[in-house]
């Protein structure tokens, strides 16, 4: 029957079995490779992947300085990602909030958003290049350019679905707009706000290894995308499954987040 | 100071419509200081328009709605609203959905980030206050207690106790039994019984009586057995008379008191009885026959 529920040791197994799928289906296309070219690199083995790309990873130094590699591009993408996450995010709940709540702003900002959010962040690469150059800046306004507009009509949805009911009674209660927004709405709204961050943090890696990629002198982008030109693919290996786990500590986070910040919000 | 000659709320000639739909034709209505009022009527006819209007997030059409003197325009901390899916803030224990008027009223949003710890203290202080309320309604095991995690007749308590200790000037329930099975609605009626009898011993000592509540219901006995004050809508009123080519909207068709409160039991039955089938035959049997032959009409 369509949505049986299975037994919890099952669902394990069934996970397990899954990475052990992806591992095996690697490990025999890498081994077909080796065997007719034994030095290749573009699908290399799980050692060469370990004794190689990691230790690369971890003791070559980047650039001039006495950073490794793996050091030195975490930092530098780390500090771009959540600046652009921060901004992006902390301006989207404020105009989505505002939008859902004043009929003015939501004519003022609705049209503007839906065309914003039509706009490919990374076709607009260009035009943050010239005006925020290739620093710090041009990262940060480009992921919050690509999260704002889709985080706003989010936002402005659930603000939205807030039962008018709750709103017309705070009033009865005496509270005033800023108290009905803040204590009401926002409040309520709460584990919306933090599952849209938690879905955005993918569309804001793709931004930010897509800019690093183009312009990056340093970020995870720009190193796989150099290794990837040398056809040297076990420091790409190892980045792609560092990225892979720093997306699921962050979306494990957002979770213990949410259950901490709405104990409420379990049903 | 209360003038109780004046009505604390009065509608005049009170007309709505939805666009070409006609809603509401010339309600004229005065509540006066300590009355229990039910406003009854069948589905559709415009109870919950008219309870918009009261509350103020409807303008009126024609008319205006008046409490205390002043033109209601917008929601208030005058008018209290119990709604029948209780609105409870899910994010608030019973507690916290008790106090959080007390902090509303009491406590600026801006001092609660200037006047941190003054106003942290002052908060506890409204718990307390909140938990003796609650424990008034008989909620004191519910106090940490979700509205998820509770039934519709505590949530209902919880509703009620939230709007009473903000001491409105007017208390709305809009359908307060709809939602409630029956040992809940029991209950209920009960709480409300014994706050009409508050009521009337502030009146017996010279005081105000310090309840006036108007009650939306469908529920005719509940609404009789509970109120001083009936008021039935009815879309079938003789209008053709009055000069109108179209139907202009459902009107008050009924307005009388109940049986005196409190009532011995034979009055009360027999009363009850008489009203009960006064208002069916003046109010909600022609709606019913109306309604009846549309649907015969549509099914040939």
């Amino acid at each position: 029957m369509i949505r049986q529920p299975i037994s919890w040791p099952s669902r394990v197994t069934l996970g397990i079995a899954s990475l052990v799928l992806v591992m095996a289906v690697y490990t025999s296309l890498s081994y077909r490779q080796r065997l007719s070219h034994p030095q290749d690199r573009t699908i290399p083995s799980w050692g060469q992947i370990s004794n190689d790309g990691v230790v690369r990873a971890l003791q070559s130094q980047h650039g001039g300085s006495d950073d490794s590699w793996l050091w030195a591009d975490s930092k530098a993408s780390l500090v771009r990602l959540f600046g652009g996450i921060a901004i992006g995010a902390t301006l989207a709940i404020v105009v989505g909030v505002l939008t859902a709540c004043y009929s003015s702003v939501e004519s003022f900002c609705l049209p503007m958003l839906a065309f914003l959010s039509k706009l490919p962040p990374t076709a607009m690469l260009a035009v943050l290049f010239v005006m925020a150059g290739t620093g710090y800046e041009m990262y940060v306004a480009m992921i919050a350019f690509g999260v704002f507009p889709t985080m706003t009509q989010s936002v402005f949805h659930s603000a939205r679905d807030v039962p008018s009911e709750l709103i017309w009674k705070s009033y009865t209660l005496g509270a005033s707009n800023a108290e009905c927004i803040w204590d009401v709405i926002i409040k309520q709204i709460l584990p919306r706000l933090v599952e849209s961050i938690r879905s955005q943090i993918g569309p804001a890696m793709v931004y930010l290894v897509a800019a690093e990629m183009l312009v990056g002198d340093v970020g995870f982008g720009y190193r796989i995308k150099i290794q990837s030109r040398l056809l040297d693919m076990s420091v790409v290996y190892v980045y792609l499954a560092i990225l892979g786990v720093a997306g699921l500590v962050m979306d494990f986070a957002l979770v213990r987040l949410r259950q901490r910040l709405c104990p409420w919000y379990a049903q | 100071m209360i003038n109780s000659k004046s009505p604390l709320l009065r509608l005049d000639s009170v007309s709505h419509q939805f666009g070409a739909q006609h809603v509401l034709h010339d309600i004229n209505l005065d509540v006066p200081w300590g009355q229990f009022l039910s406003l009854v009527g069948s589905s559709g006819v415009g109870k919950s328009t008219l309870l918009a209007i009261i509350l103020g997030i409807l303008a009126p059409s024609a008319g205006k709605a008046v409490m205390e003197g002043r033109v209601i325009k917008a929601p208030g901390r005058d008018r209290g609203i119990v709604f029948q899916r209780y609105a409870l803030f899910p994010f608030l224990t019973a507690l916290e959905n008790v106090a959080i008027g007390l902090r509303f009223d009491r406590i600026r949003l801006i001092d609660r980030v200037v006047k941190f710890w003054r106003t942290r203290r002052e908060w506890k202080a409204m718990l307390a206050e909140a938990a003796a309320q609650l424990e008034r309604f008989g909620l004191a095991n519910a106090i940490d207690q979700y509205p998820h995690e509770m039934s519709g007749g505590m949530c209902q308590r919880v509703s009620i106790a939230q709007t009473l200790i903000m001491k409105p000037k007017l208390l709305l329930l809009d359908e307060p039994f709809g939602a409630l099975d029956e040992a809940s609605r029991v209950h209920q009626q009960e709480m409300l019984l014994q706050l009409r009898s508050e009521n009337e011993q502030a009146r017996n000592v010279g005081r105000e009586p310090p309840f006036t509540i108007v009650i939306i219901t469908h529920e005719l006995s509940e609404a009789i057995y509970v109120s001083d004050r009936i008021i039935a809508l009815s879309r079938h009123w003789d209008w053709s008379t009055e000069g109108y080519s179209q139907f202009p909207g459902a009107t008050v068709v009924y307005d009388e008191f109940t049986p005196p409160f409190p009532r011995s039991r034979e009055l009360s039955r027999s009363g009850m009885r008489e009203q009960h089938a006064e208002i069916r035959r003046v109010a909600l049997e022609s709606d019913c026959r109306v309604q009846r032959a549309r649907a015969e009409m549509s099914c040939k």
